[in-house]
């Protein structure tokens, strides 16, 4: 089992996800944004896997 | 001139609503949650309004239209089982495959020895959930998909693609159906998004009823923990469903943990605990909660009285609709009360009756929204249900 505890939401924290990236040479709000809507994603399908079906 | 669609919505929606605050509209709400009772009525079978979400859709429309209800469930036969399959899900009985094309899919509980999560994987669970169901929860509940360190396979990658891909279909046309629903029959979308009690879900989907009911003897700070590390995500489940709005609410389905299934104490000690502050949260949010309290929860109606005013609606399946009207009617409308089985093997004559004894008895001075006790399925009569319906209109206005 993995060390990192996810918060409400998020199947791979920007912060853990963020290390993994080159010095961001754009707006790395935009990054952020977009990685953490797609990720929910994730999270949603898990969830609701539990959840609803 | 007769009014348009959009006209008949907005009245319908008003009435809703205002009952759901607990006040007088202009005439009792009539809000069925019809499941297969819709296959029934529009000529399917529950293989084709379970495995053809397009088919229930239909069904559910058709029944908006003919009968003159004022908000519904878009599809009250929950589970699309075209994804259940793309998954490959165990705990489901699928219509036409596992059983008679003529009857509800079924949900399949392991036995204990064989529940979903082991009893020494409580820390696991209380550490990361989300890790926990993707690389252990999930693994054991789908025959595709495989756990972290086993060679991936081929189903294991496309159970993930089309899983994922396939929710993402139900539920954009869902949203579809709401709005043709609102569109063709002006008929309200009667809640939006989904919550289930911490306890709850570990009986249901991860320890079983046995499991947990020996867990709660056994290692009851273990479950405390467990509820504790779900209530923030069932709480973002529950809003990121919830009616953005403001005019609907999230429905709380309320399977086994009422007394007698559990203890008062375990109640009071780690389901009220781990609930209660979910529902004020999200009324903090602004959302009413639908507590669809399946069973009898007579016991606990006080402790209902706890939440603030006007937070949930609260649904009588067996409990005491008298009771429950006397403890809870002056902070919450109450909706439901009306017996299956009386829908089932009634007379139309008897439901009259019967609506009009609750009628007069709990929604007098408004707050209270007609319906059957539990989801209505294909055991209805439909000359019931029409009784049910008309009665309602005719003897329910103020």
């Amino acid at each position: 089992m993995e060390e990192v505890k996810r918060k409400p939401g998020a199947c791979i924290p920007w912060e853990e996800k963020a290390k993994e990236l080159p010095p961001l040479s754009g707006d790395p709000e935009l990054v952020r944004r977009v990685w953490e809507e797609v990720d929910f994603l994730g999270y949603l399908f898990i969830w609701h896997c539990l959840v609803s079906f | 001139m007769s009014k348009s669609k959009e006209e008949l919505y907005q009245e319908r929606l008003k009435r809703y609503t205002k009952a759901m605050q607990n006040e007088k509209p202009d005439m009792i709400p009539i809000r069925p949650f019809v499941a297969e009772f819709t296959a029934l009525y529009a000529g399917y079978t529950c293989q084709e309004v379970t495995h053809d979400y397009e088919k229930a859709f239909l069904a559910a429309r058709k029944c908006a239209a003919d009968f003159d209800w004022d908000a519904v469930v878009g599809n009250m036969v929950y589970v699309w089982t075209g994804l259940t399959q793309a998954i490959n899900l165990t705990y489901y009985a699928t219509p036409g495959i596992d059983i008679p094309p003529d009857v509800g899919f079924q949900y399949r509980e392991p036995p204990e020895e064989k529940a979903f999560m082991k009893p020494e994987e409580y820390d696991d669970l209380i550490k990361d959930p989300t890790d926990y169901l993707f690389n252990v929860w999930l693994p054991r509940v789908s025959q595709d998909i495989v756990p972290p360190g086993k060679p991936t396979t081929f189903r294991h990658n496309l159970a993930f693609l089309k899983g994922g891909m396939a929710m993402m279909q139900y539920f954009d046309a869902l949203g579809r159906q709401n709005q043709l629903l609102r569109e063709e029959t002006g008929t309200v979308s009667a809640i939006s998004g989904i919550l289930k009690a911490p306890l709850d879900i570990l009986a249901d989907k991860l320890r079983g009823y046995y499991g947990l009911a020996r867990d709660l003897m056994e290692r009851p700070d273990k479950v405390l923990a467990a509820c504790e590390a779900l209530m923030p995500h069932l709480f973002q489940v529950a809003l990121s469903g919830a009616d953005p709005e403001k005019n609907v609410p999230v429905a709380m389905w309320m399977h086994r943990t009422s007394v007698p299934f559990i203890s008062p104490r375990h109640f009071q000690d780690i389901y009220w605990p781990t609930t209660k502050p979910i529902l004020e949260e999200l009324w903090n949010k602004g959302h009413q909660t639908l507590l669809y309290a399946e069973g009898n929860w007579d016991f606990h109606l006080s402790t209902f009285r706890e939440l603030p005013a006007g937070s949930v609606i609260f649904h009588v399946d067996r409990s005491d609709i008298f009771k429950a009207h006397r403890i809870l009617g002056d902070r919450f409308c109450i909706s439901g009360g009306i017996p299956n089985t009386l829908l089932s093997i009634g007379t139309p004559e008897e439901v009259r009756d019967y609506c009009k004894k609750v009628i007069d008895e709990v929604a007098r001075d408004g707050g209270y929204i007609m319906d059957a006790s539990a989801i209505i399925q294909n055991d209805a009569q439909v000359e019931n249900v029409k009784a049910l319906t008309d009665f309602t209109r005719e003897y329910g206005q103020y």
